[in-house]
């Protein structure tokens, strides 16, 4: 059956398909839409499956290996840095291995289009002694699906998808099955102490034999199943062989034919464990062998030999996702190609245009926050460490001064109050990130007396990868506020409002009570998401806003501490609002300009708005 | 067929809903499409660009100079991609008719101030990136799909909202149809 599918979309047909009935993980662009497909699948199909997410990577991966463990066929599914936090369980998990299939899905992010780091999830397969499958295109995303689940149940081993945001985000019209006969593994756990309960070293060292063992068996199986065929295919008439993995298939293939270029061309699906020797007598012969993978070197650090030629060798880019222009100035260092290139700007196109750099969208809680912390803590005499969400957009108003990762605030909150005890420390964190891993650092500041003051912005959902749920809006309602006091300590709470004033006061307040405070002073924001359906509505005033122009003294204090979208100077010189972005929060009307010179738009919805 | 298509805009344009119903047109005409999305923190109001590739492909993005139509939703948005459009290529774009626009070099090249249109209230702003795919098929004479075959794509997409959408696109090609 024919299918027009996004990459996402196909890898949760492929996870059906494959008959696995328990999904977990966390979300993260660009994997975030995989569970969300396979929740609409199991809706639409009405399936009994297990689609729900963890509190965070580790949790989503340890539910779905116990289940693994316990032959159902799972996955796990987190993006690249999320497999950060779930490594301490896979790097275990990788002796231990399973009974039913289990699919880890790791989704790079070439390029830093979303995330922090550029790392590559393949090289933490093998650093995990993992098979890891590299799909180039929606199609091979569906169909590596349904073989790595299959893998993963004939060698008893997790086995990792690796696709890149090129691939998640991509659409592709895609060949899938006919039918949906969904047949699901019946879980039944089976006591196996030495195996599942394996203590170091007794049962762990031969389990690490058993590793090693298992990854040359998968080699040859990569041999003979996967990369042979691909060798055979080439027929040694061309001195150039180029290696590919993942997207460097389609990239290559299409320099090669817009360059009207001949060499013959590999395609690896299974990037590690790769049979080294097998591949190296094969290439041995070509005068260049050229490998196309990206974000680091995990091919080319494997078959490295004198004729390979890569990212070690300075012949290819080694930082940002794959292009075009990148493979021609390639096929230039190796000598391939000696032409013009086809790809650089056409003379005279550059224009200067300002940055559109993303932003809170008009409406957001998080601005008007934001806008009252640095109003009451001001910048010289504070630090603002802040989290990984959309409030790290803030950091446009001059209100985030540090950014690691999931949690980060919290505990590096502790050292900077350690570190410069004479500045006030304002951390931030979402609640989606809170949840994640900012208890235990919170539990540590108690513990050990740190005194600085941590907002949780709580706007209920995890909002930047598309509004999945928290744990404070399903079943239990779990209460941020009494996470805090069951600490020992008291939360100070806040319901975002509209009225700029009632936030500035609340942080004057939160100012004084830490004064006199000896630890932490933690502080939860009741918000909304303004792109949330179900919540947005009934918090929203529906005050427009306008500018008198008779009053705008074009100061730059909305432009650059205020931060909304809407406003932006006219040709006249004085601030304008955009009526088309303007989210009638009303937000504005109050603190924010010094001379009042925005005023509500009476007349904004009777123009038909 | 070969065709590439960029679609440039920024969060909350609705460009992404353009590159989905391409490419049911593509499937609908049993024809190969490769295209890219922008998800998650680049959707947050920052510029957005979509890849659209008619044919047969092999990779989902555009590489500069070789575009052969770009519908800009927004003008700058629209120049910040021009780089990915060929010269013998088409430029569709909304921009301002007060603010001074380049001459450019193209061989196809259409603008209209669709902004001005939404604000006298001849089409709902939230239609915007239909009305430029209006606009574009009628000033790209090479458009790889039929009025009909877009058409049935909008239905296909989204039922619900087909009915408005397509009004959206008929007054589109009618003001192209003008302004020409």
């Amino acid at each position: 059956m024919k299918q027009t599918l996004m990459g996402n979309d196909a890898i949760a047909w492929g996870l059906i398909h494959a008959n696995v009935d328990m999904v977990s993980g966390y979300p993260g662009t660009p994997s975030s839409e995989i569970l969300t497909v396979v929740q609409q699948i199991k809706k639409k199909l009405n399936l009994d499956v297990y689609a729900e997410w963890g509190t965070n990577e580790k949790v989503g991966f340890e539910v779905a290996y116990a289940g693994a463990i316990a032959g159902k066929r799972t996955c796990a599914t987190m993006k690249q840095v999320g497999l950060n936090v779930a490594s301490d369980a896979l790097m275990s998990a990788a002796y231990i291995g399973n009974l039913g299939g289990m699919l880890l899905i790791a989704a790079d992010d070439p390029g830093f289009h979303s995330s922090q780091t550029e790392q590559d999830s393949r090289v933490f397969a093998k650093f995990a002694r993992i098979p890891v499958l590299d799909p180039a295109t929606p199609q091979d995303a569906y169909d590596l699906t349904k073989y790595g689940v299959e893998l993963s149940e004939k060698f008893q081993i997790p086995v990792m998808l690796r696709p890149v945001m090129r691939v998640c985000h991509a659409r592709e019209i895609i060949e899938m099955d006919e039918e949906t006969n969904f047949k699901p593994n019946k879980g039944e756990f089976k006591r196996d102490v030495p195996r599942w309960g394996a203590v170091p070293r007794k049962d762990r060292f031969p389990q690490g034999k058993e590793q090693l063992n298992r990854i040359e068996v998968i080699k040859e199986y990569n041999w003979t199943h996967l990369l042979k065929k691909e060798f055979d295919k080439c027929d040694g008439k061309n001195s150039v062989l180029i290696i590919t993995s993942g997207t460097g298939y389609g990239f290559a293939k299409e320099t090669l034919s817009d360059l009207n270029l001949e060499a013959d061309v590999v395609k690896v699906l299974m990037p590690y464990p790769l049979p080294v020797e097998q591949m190296r007598d094969r290439f041995k012969s070509y005068d260049k062998v050229l490998v196309i993978e990206e974000p680091y070197p995990c091919v080319e650090e494997q078959i490295a030999s004198p004729n390979v030629y890569g990212k070690n060798t300075n012949s290819i880019h080694q930082i940002d996702e794959m292009s075009k222009e990148e493979i021609l100035k390639a096929f230039i260092n190796i000598g391939l190609y000696e032409g013009e290139n086809i790809y650089a700007t056409p003379p005279a196109l550059n224009f200067e245009v300002e940055a559109r750099p993303p932003a809170l969208c008009p409406g957001c809680p998080h601005r008007d926050v934001y806008y009252a912390i640095t109003k009451v803590f001001k910048k010289k005499k504070a630090i603002y460490p802040s989290d990984i969400g959309c409030y790290t957009l803030a950091i446009a108003q001059g209100a985030i001064d540090s950014i690691l990762c999931m949690g980060a605030s919290v505990s590096m909150a502790s050292g900077f109050s350690l570190s410069d005890p004479d500045k006030t420390v304002v951390a931030t964190i979402g609640d989606g990130t809170f949840f994640h891993s900012g208890i235990a650092p919170l539990i540590n500041a108690v513990y050990q007396n740190h005194k600085f003051i941590l907002v949780i912005l709580d706007n209920s959902t995890i909002a930047m990868t598309g509004r999945q749920t928290t744990p404070s809006r399903e079943n239990k309602n779990i209460d941020i506020k009494k996470i805090v006091e069951g600490m020992g300590i008291d939360c100070m709470e806040h319901h975002y409002s509209y009225e700029m004033q009632d936030n500035v006061d609340f942080f004057r307040e939160v100012k004084k009570v830490h004064a006199d405070a000896t630890g932490p002073t933690v502080v939860v924001v009741r918000e909304f998401c303004i792109l949330d359906r179900e919540r947005a509505p009934e918090f929203i005033p529906n005050i427009f806003a306008k500018v008198d122009p008779e009053l705008c003294i074009a100061c730059d204090q909305c432009t650059t501490i205020y931060k909304c979208p809407p406003m932006a100077y006219n040709d006249d010189g004085v601030i304008e609002i955009d009526p088309f972005l303007c989210a009638g929060c009303g937000g504005c009307l109050d603190v924010v300009c010094p001379t009042d010179a925005f005023v509500q738009d009476f007349d904004y919805l009777k123009r038909g708005n | 067929m070969k065709y590439q298509i960029v679609i440039a805009g920024f969060g909350g344009q609705g460009v992404v809903f353009l590159v989905k119903v391409l490419a049911i047109c593509a499937g609908n005409r049993n024809i190969a499409f490769l295209g890219t999305e922008n998800h998650g923190m680049s959707q947050r109001g920052g510029s957005v660009s979509c890849d659209i590739k008619i044919g047969d492909f092999t990779n989902p993005v555009i590489d500069k100079n070789q575009a052969d139509l770009m519908i800009a939703l927004e003008q700058n948005e629209g120049l910040r991609n021009l780089p990915f459009l060929k010269l013998d290529g088409t430029l569709v774009t909304n921009a301002k008719d007060k603010d001074k626009y380049p001459t450019l070099p193209f061989k196809g090249f259409a603008k209209i101030d669709a902004f001005k249109k939404a604000e006298k209230g001849e089409f709902p702003i939230q239609g915007l990136n239909v009305y430029m795919l209006g606009f574009a098929l009628i000033n790209d004479k090479n458009f790889p799909f039929s009025v009909q075959e877009v058409k049935d794509a909008i239905t296909q997409m989204n039922a619900k909202v087909a009915e408005q959408n397509i009004v959206i696109l008929d007054q589109a090609m009618r003001d192209a149809k003008e302004s020409k």
